[in-house]
């Protein structure tokens, strides 16, 4: 009986000693992919340190729920961070700096991209979990079948249009691309051409080079090269390419888990996106996501502990293997699992590569705190434009102005 | 008036109302049965949108249940085990003499979105060997212009040795340009590379698992990462469970309430009658924040005395915040109403206390209300959505019917995956249709009770 008190003791002595953070993100996937991750190898490295990891992923709008815990004051220690409303909140305060917990070289071992992305005013607020860019993901069948050579890294938009046509004409009822009204795509030609979303004075002029990328994008309907993804009964370019209406997708490494299921049998090969053929280069997006650090945590270092954990090279290539995403990490570039031969191994290896020289101009995906409301005159640009409603000088001059509305605010 | 003008105008009065009826009903049950078709096929956005699918072919349904026996002798559910063989017949159009090379394969496959896609079940590639494809009749046939010849062929799928119950055995069949897909004993789940290759999700499927696909996945990938449990099937207990909970302290606080407020007699009476027909006009939105913030410290730390720390992702919390509500009263209360004052006075003259009035004699003459009550609750909790939402966060296993389909939405939508997600919609309206079915006389008085009087 005392033996029997003395061990009820001991137990809860350990119980008390443990320290638990609580992480939360969004729900869908992510559920799966940072369960696994904990379970397998997170935890057994941070049950030594008496540290419990209680995940809460949310359902339904992530970011709303965050900003109203982190005002509630219920908001769990640490938390994911979309990069394209996170200027928004660092601009709050209610995210801890992580400059204090992380050396210079711990950091350097991140993507330099993916930092600058989650620097806000000189202060590092978010470490990259993972992150995507655009890629050219092409149908062999559908090139084969048209006698067409496939889309390869030295196409300048020109050369890439040009395929796009030929495949238009030979297979009837194939779109060579289909092309959404979306910053989101097409912002990745408009920064090829040189194009800055913001200038200096963190304004933003939809200049010549804007105005020649935006002149290609729009028209490739126009000249046979293109469809728009709607007209096909899609609502983006890996629908099309799923249900083969387009021979080729602008896509990140998420087109992957679609095509699995809707297409196993799909043969598809990535490559990167077209030069422009005046600047030589490319340009692309990053999207990608972060750990942060509640300001207002209780318990910071077991936090940050469990942070770096979750980030660290061993959890990363378990993610990795597993195709579920991409990692933020440098040294994984040379990773054998890039060099697998297959479709999927290819894709992430693309993804990947173009946050890096070969991407060319490279930008994250957020638009300082403006959010959504900055793309929507462009969108809207790309839409009247794509439809015919407007001429390329009309649009482009009322989002103009639009965004000039926006800024002066 | 003649009487073919008569005539005339009644047929005329027919005409509309059997047309205005036949248009609500189009109307209504239209996009309910679309919604049910479509939640069969496999690809439920299909464009344009077609009646005459693979899943409701008699034909199939009978080679679902065949192969399925074959299997693994379970004609429902389907699944293969050791030891078992199936058999498989395509048939394809050729213009050649010799028949055309054909690539049978059984792909190891996994989900690309969800649970599915963690969880490691085994694949039906490292267990089954594939025999075939092997002619078995060649026939001259012509299809439109062309000539050419009908093939036949046969594939054996065949499980040897030991080995673990494989739920699916998919399998794909790769065809060269020109030749035409002519039929086969079960019609694969689509083709794909421009009809070259036909692809099936599983060739042991069964008469359930092939044409309620999407439902049987619904139970089967969403599973729980701790305990591997079906999370659809735990979802569906939790909102049973909830509701019945509800129905029954509906039941009690309501009666006594209505009953309180329809023939005590004390002070404040009226008012309190007022404030809670004031209470039912306030909309929950206005009163979330303020009942949340109410759960989180466990309603002022009175949870704390049974060493409960917050009230949220609880159903205690949840319970206690929705014991009864403002409108179950005041049907219990009217009812009470229309109810003559003599029997009670009986009861009274007979030495019967309230409380046994209320219980022996009142109740027991209240079933129509009771249960309209009930119905009306059940449903409500059912489809409730919103409060839940905001009390349940984690872990998953403790969420309610709704709750879980949006979380296969955030988890198959994004994918473009809407079978699974259409399938559990349908799926979760089941117990309410029933229940209407059952219990329509209940429902229409529910209305109707409040709007009694003597």
């Amino acid at each position: 009986m005392k033996k029997a008190f003395l061990a009820l003791l001991v137990l809860l002595g350990l119980a008390s000693a443990q320290t638990q953070v609580r992480i939360s993100g969004w729900g869908g996937t992510d559920i799966a992919i940072v369960s696994g991750l904990l379970k397998e190898v997170v935890q057994p490295k941070l049950d030594k340190e008496g540290i419990r990891v209680v995940y809460e992923p949310i359902e339904g709008d992530y970011t709303q729920w965050l900003f109203n815990a982190l005002s509630a004051g219920t908001a769990p220690d640490l938390f994911y961070v979309d990069v394209f409303w996170s200027e928004s909140l660092f601009a709050t305060g209610r995210v801890a700096p992580l400059d204090p917990y992380f050396s210079k070289g711990e950091i350097a071992e991140f993507l330099p991209n993916l930092i600058q992305a989650f620097t806000y005013k000189g202060k590092l607020y978010g470490i990259p979990k993972d992150f995507n860019t655009l890629a050219l993901q092409y149908n062999t069948d559908l090139f084969d079948e048209a006698k067409v050579a496939y889309p390869n890294q030295q196409d300048t938009w020109e050369t890439f249009e040009a395929k796009l046509r030929q495949i238009q004409a030979k297979l009837k009822d194939v779109a060579g691309l289909c092309v959404v009204p979306d910053f989101a795509r097409f912002g990745a030609f408009a920064f090829a051409t040189g194009w800055k979303p913001f200038d200096e004075k963190g304004r933003t002029v939809l200049d010549q080079n804007f105005r020649r990328a935006f002149e290609w994008y729009t028209g490739l309907v126009k000249r046979g090269a293109a469809r728009v993804a709607q007209d096909l009964g899609e609502g983006w370019t890996g629908g099309c390419l799923g249900s083969e209406k387009a021979a080729t997708a602008l896509e990140g490494a998420w087109i992957a888990g679609f095509l699995r299921d809707k297409a196993p049998n799909l043969p598809y090969r990535t490559t990167f996106l077209p030069l422009d053929p005046v600047t030589k280069k490319r340009g692309n997006f990053i999207f990608t996501v972060s750990w942060s650090l509640n300001a207002a945590s209780k318990n910071k270092e077991a936090a940050v502990k469990v942070l770096k954990a979750l980030t660290s090279p061993e959890a990363q290539q378990w993610v990795l293997e597993r195709g579920l995403a991409i990692p933020s990490r440098k040294a994984l570039a040379n990773n054998p699992y890039f060099q697998r031969p297959g479709k999927e191994p290819e894709l992430n290896r693309v993804v990947f590569q173009g946050s890096l020289g070969q991407g060319g101009y490279v930008y994250p995906f957020k638009f300082l705190s403006y959010g959504g409301d900055w793309m929507r005159p462009i969108n809207e640009a790309l839409q009247a434009v794509m439809t015919g409603q407007k001429g390329v000088d009309q649009a482009l001059k009322e989002a103009q102005a639009a965004l000039d509305r926006l800024m002066r605010k | 008036m003649s009487p073919r003008e008569a005539a005339r105008r009644r047929w005329a009065r027919v005409a509309w109302i059997y047309g205005l009826l036949l248009t609500f009903g189009v109307f209504f049950v239209g996009p309910f049965l679309m919604g049910f078709l479509a939640s069969l096929k496999p690809d439920p956005l299909e464009w344009p949108f077609t009646l005459r699918f693979a899943q409701v072919s008699p034909k199939n349904w009978a080679a679902a249940w065949r192969l399925g026996r074959a299997g693994s002798g379970d004609p429902w559910l389907g699944g293969m085990r050791p030891g078992r063989e199936v058999v498989l017949e395509v048939a394809y159009f050729w213009p050649e003499d010799t028949p055309p090379p054909l690539e049978a394969a059984v792909p190891r496959r996994r989900p690309g979105a969800g649970m599915g896609a963690v969880f490691e079940t085994p694949y039906a590639a490292d267990h089954v060997r594939l025999l075939g494809p092997e002619l078995v009749e060649k026939a001259p046939a012509r299809l439109g212009e062309k000539e050419g010849y009908a093939y036949r062929f046969r594939l054996r799928v065949v499980y040897p040795g030991e080995g673990p119950f494989l739920e699916r055995v998919p399998l794909d069949l790769e065809a060269p340009r020109g030749a035409l897909y002519l039929g086969a004993t079960l019609d694969p789940t689509r083709f794909e590379r421009r009809g070259r290759v036909a692809s099936w999700d599983n060739v042991v499927p069964g008469f359930v698992g092939y044409v309620f696909h999407n439902y049987v996945r619904a139970f089967r990938e969403a599973r729980s990462l701790e305990t591997g449990e079906s999370l659809f099937l735990r979802w569906t207990l939790n909102s049973f469970f909830l509701a019945a909970v509800k129905v029954i302290t509906t039941l009690v606080f309501a009666s006594m309430a209505g009953y309180a407020l329809a023939r005590l007699r004390f002070p404040g009476r009226q008012a309190l009658f007022l404030f809670m027909l004031f209470s039912m006009m306030v909309p929950g939105q206005v009163t979330f924040i303020s009942n949340y913030l109410v759960l989180k410290d466990g309603i002022f730390g009175l949870s704390k005395l049974f060493g409960v720390e917050t009230l949220l992702n609880t159903y205690t919390g949840l319970i206690l915040s929705g014991l009864v509500g403002a409108g179950a009263v005041f049907i219990m209360r009217q009812f009470f109403e229309s109810i003559p004052r003599e029997v009670e006075e009986a009861a009274l003259i007979d030495g019967a206390t309230p409380w046994q009035t209320l219980f022996r004699i009142v109740l027991p003459m209240s079933t129509p209300a009771l249960g309209a009550v009930a119905i009306l609750t059940f449903q409500g909790t059912w489809n409730e959505f919103f409060w839940p939402f905001v009390v349940l966060t984690s872990p998953r296993e403790i969420y309610t019917l709704p709750l879980g389909l949006l979380s296969f939405r955030n988890a198959y939508g994004q994918v473009g995956d809407w079978g699974l997600i259409l399938a559990g919609g349908f799926f979760s309206m089941v117990p309410v249709l029933v229940l209407f079915a059952v219990f329509q006389r209940y429902f229409v008085e529910g209305v109707s009770v409040g709007a009694l009087k003597e």
